[in-house]
């Protein structure tokens, strides 16, 4: 009986989104749209960034430090000369990002003193690209450094780096399953978050109030049918993304199924509170916005390590679901990780649920009352 | 100009009746200010290292003393079984392994070279490489302990950061954000307004009284102009009082940019309002504009990193314009001549996207 009711009103909402063409259009045709360009355009590596070098040395020394910089793809280094106003132009005009500066004498300085100071003036209004430009800048001048000293004096012991699961450093590997997460949980917590209130709004929540089902009832009949559409949404990007990407999946595709629908319950457990909560359509999907595209692109890992945010905001990343879900897709996609080294991303996931439907269901429930 | 008025008086009770609605303008993207502006920040700190010490001599622990003394690692365990690295990668439990071979202590003394490996975990290739370079720097510093020659340093980097010596990742998030609300809200509460009269049937109602669509679309938009205009005012306030953000540049200038920026959200928003029949339609592509929009700004991915393809593909985005113009002007304190090449194209934009929207409101109508 409480299975029929809920099938009932499944299958109620499930017509509700099939008749709607252009909605169902948008759900799975932006998404792959979105993963294509975002897989392409999320790239921390520095590529091609405009150097000023001001060359007050000029011997061969200083040249051999410039072509090191031009030798690594990261810089595009041209000559300038000029004052300090001058350089200051060149960063307020946005035609540099760096301008080195090389002091004269340098080679004469180099072999005699041991140690040059080489100036890097660095456009620092963009603090994460000047962080990167300046390890990139300080990487070049190690290996010239290295270069000059293995013909001075041979190590007394080598480093050798292993690079596992993603030898080639590609940005693509981490960014994909980011954008999965972050297409996931919007899709469905704006899916779910007007569910309700459209029907408060239409005056149509009555009519089923009226009717013999229960709260719970009412909210499993509501997910229920968003979460296979939003499911095979997921497949239809993850699929996307391997094909295109080639980002390999190295675990086992059931485990990865069954966390995913999990992580969509989330989501969609999350808009429903929402929806639960507010009067209007127009109020559930801003809310619904507001609480998943930032949060989710910003603390979530997806993007920014959450172990070098500050403490107090680090505790915040904790009920950000997008936080786990990226441990798992990760883990399975690119690491091959078991269930076992995934219970906790997994049991913080099913602790979300569970609090997000509870709560739900009973502010649901004082609204029926009154 | 009557008719307008209460047109924009209508709008503005709509908004303010709702009090969810009121918090959502108002309170909620203080919040946001609050907690995402510390969130950025590329840099690598707290290195989760698993430690493979298969010596276990004194210069070994040294070895390993020198990794944890800095912030850049921490220690998360010990173990003298290679096979244990793969596992806690896979479990997320260590990101670095440092592998140092038995007999390193004894090999480093008779100048034998010995090896020792770093194994980083791939996934996040930045802060893999970012971790190789970490302990590349303080390998060389031990080594050059260890051998105790006269110090060849060679080139040192001496860095100046202009604009924001410290890095502060505020100091450059916040004006982002500052753009992203500019953003988010003028464009959903334009596109959901229009759409929800169509909705809900009242739109033939307004159609029906003696406004023109001009001034039936004016009504519409002027409401939110002001609303984005008082998000505008509050947040840069919140921004220079609260979070100590300077402000090197000219306010009136950010103001007047952000009225020609608001030309390009609110005509996209109205845009999207003339293309779809419901507020969830009109939300969802809100919501494909706005994910688009602040992703290809450079608001955190810098653009100069996106293929040349891509880069192109920005100079469709009007966000990207205010963003870089709202930093610049906040930073640099660059004026209105520095700014030209972002100025013009976002101009360009947002007169296109207005009229394209008056046009095809216009039919839908006719």
């Amino acid at each position: 009986m409480v299975q029929s009711r809920v099938l009932a009103i499944a299958r109620k909402e499930f017509l509700h989104i099939v008749y709607d063409f252009r909605t169902l259009f948008i759900l799975f045709l932006m998404p792959v749209m979105q993963l294509v360009m975002f897989g392409y355009a999320m790239n921390m590596e520095i590529e091609q960034v405009n150097m000023a070098v001001v060359d007050r040395s000029g011997t061969p020394g200083s040249r051999e430090l410039v072509e090191g910089f031009r030798a690594s793809r990261f810089f595009r280094p041209f000559s300038f000369e000029g004052s300090r106003e001058e350089m200051e132009g060149l960063f307020q005009d946005r035609r540099a990002h760096v301008v080195m500066v090389v002091p004269v004498e340098f080679d004469r300085k180099l072999v005699r003193e041991g140690a040059v100071p080489v100036q890097f003036l660095i456009d620092a209004s963009d603090a994460n690209t000047a962080m990167l430009v300046r390890n990139y800048c300080s990487r070049v001048l190690e290996a010239f450094n290295e270069g000059r000293r293995s013909r001075v004096f041979a190590a007394p012991f080598e480093m050798r780096p292993a690079v596992l699961f993603n030898p080639d450093l590609k940005s693509s590997y981490f960014f994909v399953p980011g954008v999965i997460a972050m297409i996931l949980v919007m899709i469905s917590a704006l899916l779910t978050s007007v569910a309700i209130a459209r029907e408060k709004e239409t005056g149509t929540l009555e009519q089923i109030l009226v009717s013999p089902v229960r709260a719970y009832e009412i909210i499993l009949g509501k997910v229920l049918p968003y979460l296979v559409l939003a499911f095979l949404d997921a497949v239809l990007i993850l699929g996307v993304g391997l094909l295109i990407f080639g980002v390999p999946f190295r675990g086992d595709a059931l485990l990865l199924a069954g966390l995913t629908l999990l992580y969509i319950f989330s989501a969609l457990s999350l808009g429903l509170m929402i929806s639960t909560r507010v009067k209007s359509q127009q109020v559930a999907m801003m809310a619904a916005l507001v609480a998943t595209l930032l949060p989710t692109m910003m603390l979530s890992g997806m993007i920014f390590p959450i172990a070098s945010m500050p403490e107090l905001l680090q505790y915040v990343t904790y009920v950000i679901p997008a936080r786990y879900y990226l441990l798992i897709v990760r883990g399975i996609l690119l690491k091959g990780s078991s269930l076992g080294q995934l219970v906790a991303p997994t049991l913080s996931l099913v602790v979300m649920v569970l609090v997000l439907l509870v709560v739900s269901v009973r502010r649901f429930g004082t609204d029926l009352e009154t | 100009m009557r008719r307008i008025f209460y047109m924009v008086f209508k709008e503005f009770r709509q908004v303010f009746r709702d009090p969810q609605m009121v918090g959502l303008i108002f309170v909620v993207p203080i919040f946001q200010l609050l907690v995402l502006s510390f969130a950025i920040t590329t840099e690598v700190k707290h290195l989760k290292l698993l430690v493979v010490d298969l010596d276990g001599s004194r210069t070994s622990r040294e070895v390993v003393r020198s990794f944890s003394h800095t912030d850049r690692f921490n220690v998360v365990g010990f173990t003298r079984d290679l096979r244990e690295i793969q596992p806690a990668m896979q479990g997320w439990q260590a990101q670095v392994a440092l592998v140092i071979p038995p007999g390193f202590g004894r090999d480093l003394q008779r100048g034998l070279s010995p090896q020792v490996q770093v194994v980083v975990d791939g996934v996040d290739g930045n802060t893999a490489s970012v971790a190789t370079g970490y302990a590349r720097g303080i390998l060389g510093q031990f080594a050059q302990g260890a051998v105790r020659t006269s110090r060849v340093q060679g080139a040192i980097m001496e860095e100046r950061m202009w604009y924001n010596p410290d890095l502060s990742s505020k100091q450059f998030m916040v004006p982002g954000i500052v753009v992203v609300l500019l953003t988010i809200l003028p464009m959903t509460l334009s596109s959901l307004s229009l759409v929800k009269e169509k909705e809900i049937g009242t739109l033939e109602q307004l159609m029906v009284t003696p406004l023109s669509k001009y001034q039936l679309l004016l009504g519409k938009l002027v409401p939110f102009l002001v609303l984005s205009y008082v998000e505008l005012a509050l947040v840069t306030a919140v921004a220079v009082l609260v979070f100590d953000i300077s402000m090197n540049g000219s306010y009136g200038l950010l103001a007047a940019l952000a009225f020609l920026y608001l030309f390009s959200t609110l005509g996209l928003g109205i845009f999207v309002s003339t293309i779809t029949q419901s507020q969830q339609q009109a939300m969802f592509v809100s919501w494909f504009f706005m994910v688009f929009m602040v992703l290809m700004s450079g608001f955190f991915i810098p653009i100069e990193n996106m293929p040349p393809v891509l880069q192109k593909v920005t100079y469709l985005n009007p966000m990207r314009f205010f963003t870089t113009i709202t930093r610049e002007i906040f930073q640099k304190g660059s004026s209105l001549r520095y700014l030209m090449k972002d100025v013009i194209p976002m101009t360009g934009f947002g007169l296109l996207i207005v009229g394209l929207s008056v046009v095809k409101f216009r039919k839908r109508i006719g």
